[in-house]
């Protein structure tokens, strides 16, 4: 397979886990730190009526009990960084199949979004230059700001 | 679809995904159904950004 994407050479500095698919929508991946082994989902949904398609973005842990998403569970695994650029591979690669679609993500939480941010702001040189990013302040879209305010969901779009 | 054994490496720099049929859909998961009708709430309320705004 031909991989056709070729981002900025920032991406090539960046640590990822190696991530797992079968139908480009829904990925898997497993963070590894003091915490043990913990699988990730990433999971691209189209939400219904929206034109220009708009695709909502899931991440969660996958319980180790149950199996079932929940990203209520903070898992501090000392791998943020990683785990992070490798949502964002998966965004780019949802793209390669899917198309350049808007994508969607928002926590649970104001904190797990707050979380999200934190994750943005933290790669912002490599996620800057390939995806326009937004963030929704007081109901209204923003060119997204690494810091300096806090946002309630975000908005990507591949350039 | 072959199955491919997962296991973590930690690559580095841009990479494709690898094709597993382990990975489920996970479309109708109530995580994600509950998690779907938030974003169709929200951008029912507040539409895409004005391009004109950045």
């Amino acid at each position: 397979m031909t991989f056709p994407v070729k981002l900025n050479d920032y991406w090539m500095k960046l640590k990822r886990y190696n991530y797992y698919t079968n139908d480009y929508q829904a990925y898997e991946f497993y963070s590894e730190g003091p915490k043990g082994h913990i699988r990730k989902l990433v999971i691209f949904t189209k939400v219904p009526d929206t034109e220009p398609p708009i695709y909502n973005l899931a991440f969660s842990d996958a319980r180790a009990d149950t199996g079932e998403l929940d990203d209520a569970v903070i898992s501090n695994n000392e791998d943020r960084d990683i785990v992070l650029a490798t949502v964002a591979n998966t965004i780019a690669t949802f793209c390669d199949h899917y198309g350049n679609h808007y994508i969607y993500a928002e926590g649970s939480t104001a904190s797990r979004t707050r979380l999200y941010q934190m994750g943005i702001a933290g790669l912002w040189p490599e996620i800057s230059t390939d995806f326009d990013v937004y963030g929704l302040k007081e109901n209204d879209w923003q060119a997204f700001k690494p810091y300096g305010v806090n946002y309630d969901a975000f908005l990507v779009k591949r350039k | 679809m072959p199955t491919t054994a997962k296991h973590t490496t930690i690559q580095k720099g841009f990479g494709p995904a690898i094709i597993s049929s382990e990975v489920k859909n996970h479309a109708d998961d109530p995580f994600v159904i509950k998690k779907v009708a938030k974003a169709r709430e929200t951008l029912k309320r507040v539409g895409l950004p004005d391009i004109k705004k950045k």
